[in-house]
């Protein structure tokens, strides 16, 4: 068995590696090329538009002016009136202008945002001190805890939808905004807990135990040796756990479209880009050109996420 | 100054895991312990509850969609993971193999797995468009396949393809990672004997190859039988129409005719399924 | 200075017990080594004094003061341990300093006492790598340099020399016990490497299966071992066990009556009629060849020790013999001739011999029975 390979060989090869390239980015090839395209061209197959159309982009990112759609003449008179401020006037001028069209996609990326971010970060608290304990530290009911969190894990929570709403609706979360939001970031923890604790327990128990007692000899206590040694030890891990929760808690939809129904300037992506599908604004080049901002800083993240990922950080730390 | 070391080292450990424990027990054991309950009442939306006992579990036994929903999941089931788990060895196979730029290959083939549902749904449904789809044009004009366009999503029937397609493609990578991480650790030496012994290429597969990576396939088909129990925004997203069991549970209990008790019912029985399935896994698999 | 008391010590791991009633007295300033074969207690002894381990029963007492519910962090005490225990996300001066900052030293202390360590451990073109660029000796002396710098009572060393080659081995013995003469700090050294601790320390404890077999100054437990496994395990190579039969006169081994240089009384020790079978115990280094003798006469004598293997080592010749059915090492003058095949006589102090009860190991001179 020789390493080298014939010309045929060599070709299915290529031939291999271009279908698998091809599989997997066409469709976003194909999301890109739509949202640059103007409505004629949608049914074209290929891929590249006749003319670039960036209206799409421009309006979603806030960059087009509304368009004033006809003010009352009583209004015009109102607005006459030396007497009114100037802010008063485009205060007035505001709830005329047509705003049904525009889909307030940097609002909702907020949302999701400021959702995700405190989501993981809450969780990726809880799990470092709870994933650290079950992984180096001693305690009765040690083995329960591990066993535990990963049947939590594997349980998911679309078995949760029915009892977390109940609850909510008893305790009269789901009444309020500020009740459904918080509603939703429990939700997002717990969805996303398990998983942290079970990655960083993981993790922890790679960490050799003579590292700690070095520290504990150099004058630490315990936690002492959790926030100088171990933490930083694992930063790459604890991004990695953040930047895992972050995705899951952007990517739901289930929870946010049972507690943030009827509360539209809170929409989530998910539930933002949904509901503009199926409302009569679902212009295919609008959608496709939100499907691209939403993909964006995810990618950003991952190629970020890879470049971090490089396992045994202990290593030169300890003699194997 | 009164505890030993190991008494210490015990109470800290309670401290530390206590919050979690708290957040889990409270979100998570406690709501699936009252859904169990809620299962036995008829419920409203408004939160009000009749005590029925059995009533949701006879009704679901004698509902043609229930059982629709069953089948739906397991035909889902079945091609998803199959499909994901073949392509993912096919991928890693081809990875493992030398040729120039294999890194840059390597970073693609991750993207789907990492890009939101969100973002890519609406792609795969432009594709699919009657109207527009790519897949249209390619099967009726390009290839003559078929004399009319047709609405694959709009189908429910063939919409599950549309989603086994879909699953297929976002998760193919994590089955490859898990698959190429083994692969890689298989010794030349093992390949080169059986070379020795008389084996072509296909044969190697079979005799080297596929004993090696035997376990990692039987841990991913079950895990991921286990997540794609589980899973909701790929299916409703891209075709709502597919009622597997999260999709059947979610329409039961928020949409249509509101009854959250009998969806509390539905979802006990898919916890069973995923019991099952779970303590399978975790018997055979991570033999505790 | 710290000195170091051990009462009673007894060990468990669950139903386990490891350490059986384990007793030492490490004086201030002194450096006494605890070896033995893997197993046999000597780290955990090690641990139990650092406070990573808890005591099933027992005192550990360091100055006086019983510290078994202190915690390691609180005892002021460094060690080096046996795979380095770097922080691997730490350069070497920040390794090596960060005790001394927690322990709140000033700038100007840091400073002092990072070059005095990195200068006698030859680290300072280091300073700035990471664990990860250094070679094991490297990472030894950084894990060397964290413990001098600080101001500890006693310094732990948990076979810190085990995983490197025997020249660097040799290098880091010296530098060692260097270290100690200009630190002078209490050290008590774990190894199972008998050479290390014939070498480095001023006291050497001989452990095995959980309890120490012996203690004592390395010449006397060279010399004067309790029983047979002291007598095989200290020193290279080991000391020769042979069958023979003691009687009040003489030895009887392989046929010939050896005769004792002083009559053993009824109060030493029982000798019945038959006479008492022993393991006779001489160290190959105190065989002479009778040809260099020179006539001393009060030498004791094998006859007909038959040469089975020659093999010259520089310094001196080690030959594998054979007196009936026993095979023997002994390390004869670099002049002998002797050749394989041969017959020769060997020469002994019969002072240098030790008698070995068979049943329970004992030396019948050093230990009461």
């Amino acid at each position: 068995m020789t390493n080298r390979r014939t010309i045929p060989q060599n070709l299915l090869l290529a031939l291999a590696i271009c279908a698998v390239l091809l599989f997997c980015l066409f469709p976003f090839v194909q999301i890109l090329s739509t949202s640059l395209k103007h409505q004629i061209d949608w049914g074209n197959p290929s891929l590249i538009p006749i003319k670039v159309n960036l209206e799409a982009y421009k309006e979603l990112l806030g960059i087009v002016k509304k368009e004033e759609t006809q003010i009352p003449e009583t209004i015009k008179r109102l607005l006459d009136n030396p007497l009114i401020t100037e802010e008063k006037k485009e205060e007035i001028l505001e709830t005329y202008r047509s705003t049904s069209d525009v889909f307030p996609f940097l609002r909702y990326f907020l949302n999701s945002f400021l959702l995700s971010t405190s989501a993981a970060s809450i969780s990726l608290f809880l799990a470092v001190f709870g994933a650290y304990s079950f992984s180096r530290l001693r305690f009765k009911g040690r083995k329960i805890v591990q066993r535990g969190v990963l049947f939590v894990y594997m349980v998911g929570g679309v078995l949760l939808m029915v009892p977390l709403y109940q609850i909510s609706v008893k305790i009269g979360l789901a009444k309020s905004i500020w009740g459904s939001l918080l509603s939703l970031l429990f939700i997002y923890i717990i969805q996303t807990l398990p998983v942290s604790l079970y990655m960083l327990g993981n993790y922890f128990r790679s960490i050799p135990y003579s590292i700690e007692e070095a520290a504990a000899m150099d004058g630490c206590s315990r936690l002492e040796a959790i926030y100088l040694i171990i933490l930083p030890l694992s930063v790459p891990m604890l991004m990695t756990v953040f930047i895992y929760c972050f995705i899951i808690a952007w990517n739901e939809y289930l929870f946010a479209s049972v507690f943030l129904r009827q509360f539209h300037d809170f929409y989530t992506i998910p539930l933002g880009l949904q509901s503009l599908f199926v409302s009569k604004n679902a212009i295919w080049d609008r959608i496709m050109s939100a499907s691209m901002l939403t993909l964006l800083p995810v990618i950003l993240c991952f190629t970020f996420a890879m470049r971090h990922l490089t396992g045994g950080l202990s290593e030169g730390g300890v003699k194997e | 100054m009164d505890l030993s070391i190991a008494q210490r080292e015990s109470r800290l450990g309670w401290q530390l895991i206590a919050p979690s424990i708290g957040v889990i027990g409270l979100l998570i054991i406690y709501p699936i312990l009252y859904n169990i309950y809620l299962s036995f009442f008829d419920v409203r939306l408004s939160g009000e509850k009749f005590f029925i006992g059995l009533a949701n579990y006879e009704r679901l036994l004698k509902d043609t969609a229930f059982y629709g929903s069953l089948l739906t999941t397991f035909i889902y089931l079945v091609g998803s993971i199959a499909g994901s788990t073949i392509v993912g060895l096919l991928v890693a196979l081809l990875m493992n193999m030398r040729f120039p730029f294999r890194n840059i290959v390597r970073t693609i083939i991750l993207l789907p797995y990492f890009a939101p549902v969100i973002s890519v749904v609406f792609g795969w449904q432009f594709i699919f468009d009657p109207v527009n789809g790519i897949y249209n044009h390619l099967v009726v004009e390009t290839f003559g396949l078929t004399d009319n366009r047709y609405n694959l999503i709009g189908d429910p029937e063939t919409a599950l393809l549309v989603v086994i397609l879909f699953d297929t493609w976002k998760h193919f990578p994590i089955s490859y990672l898990l698959i190429i991480s083994k692969l890689q650790s298989i010794n030349r030496d093992q390949y080169e004997a059986a070379a020795m012994d008389g084996c072509g290429p296909i044969g190697r597969f079979f005799h080297v190859t596929l004993p090696e990576i035997y376990f990692v396939l039987g841990t991913l088909v079950i895990l991921r039988l286990i997540w794609n129990l589980n899973k909701f925004e790929e299916i409703f997203l891209l075709a709502p129409n597919v009622q597997t069991l999260p999709i059947f549970t979610y329409y039961t209990a928020f949409t249509g005719i509101i009854d959250q008790g009998f969806a509390a019912s539905i979802a006990v029985v898919q916890f069973i399924i995923l019991s099952f399935l779970i303590i399978f896994y975790v018997k055979k698999v991570l033999k505790w | 200075m710290a000195s170091v008391k051990l009462n009673n010590i007894y060990k468990s791991f669950g139903d386990v017990e490891v350490l059986h009633d384990i007793n030492l007295e490490v004086e201030e300033g002194a450096f006494v080594v605890l070896v033995g074969p893997s197993g046999c207690g000597k780290s955990t002894t090690l641990r139990l004094i650092a406070g990573l381990e808890d005591v099933t029963r027992g005192e550990v007492i360091i100055n006086n003061r019983v510290v078994n519910m202190i915690e390691p962090h609180h005892r002021n005490i460094a060690m080096v341990f046996q795979n380095y225990a770097l922080y691997p996300h730490k350069n070497v001066r920040e390794n090596i300093i960060f005790g001394l900052k927690r322990a709140g030293a000033t700038k100007e202390l840091i400073k002092n006492r990072l070059e005095k360590a990195s200068r006698i451990l030859e680290l300072r073109d280091m300073l700035d790598r990471k664990p990860a660029q250094l070679s094991g000796g490297q990472r030894q002396r950084v894990a060397m340099g964290r413990v001098l710098v600080r101001d500890a009572d006693l310094f732990l060393f948990d076979e810190p020399l085990s995983n490197l080659d025997a020249k660097l081995r040799h290098q880091m013995r010296s530098e060692i016990r260097r270290i100690h003469r200009e630190y002078r700090t209490t050290s008590i050294y774990v190894t199972h490497d008998q050479v290390e601790a014939m070498t480095l320390g001023d006291k050497v404890v001989v452990m095995r299966d959980g309890l120490i077999e012996q203690q004592g100054s390395p010449m006397e437990i060279y010399l004067k071992p309790n029983n047979i496994f002291v007598a095989t395990f200290i020193g290279a190579p080991s000391m020769n066990m042979l069958d023979a039969r003691l009687f009040p006169d003489f030895v009887l081994l392989e046929g010939q009556q050896i005769p004792l240089k002083k009559r053993i009384e009824k109060d030493h020790f029982l000798i019945p009629e038959k006479g008492r079978d022993i393991k006779l115990g001489i160290r190959p280094d105190f065989f002479r060849n009778e040809v260099f003798l020179d006539g001393e006469t009060s030498m004791s004598r094998i006859e007909d020790v038959k040469v089975d293997l020659v093999e010259p080592l520089g310094f001196d010749i080690e030959l594998d013999v054979k007196v009936g059915a026993q095979s023997f090492k002994a390390r004869l003058d670099l002049r002998t001739s002797a050749k394989e095949g041969e017959t020769i006589n060997l020469c002994f102090d019969m002072d240098r011999a030790h008698f070995f009860d068979i049943e329970t190991g004992k030396n019948l001179f050093l230990l009461p029975l």
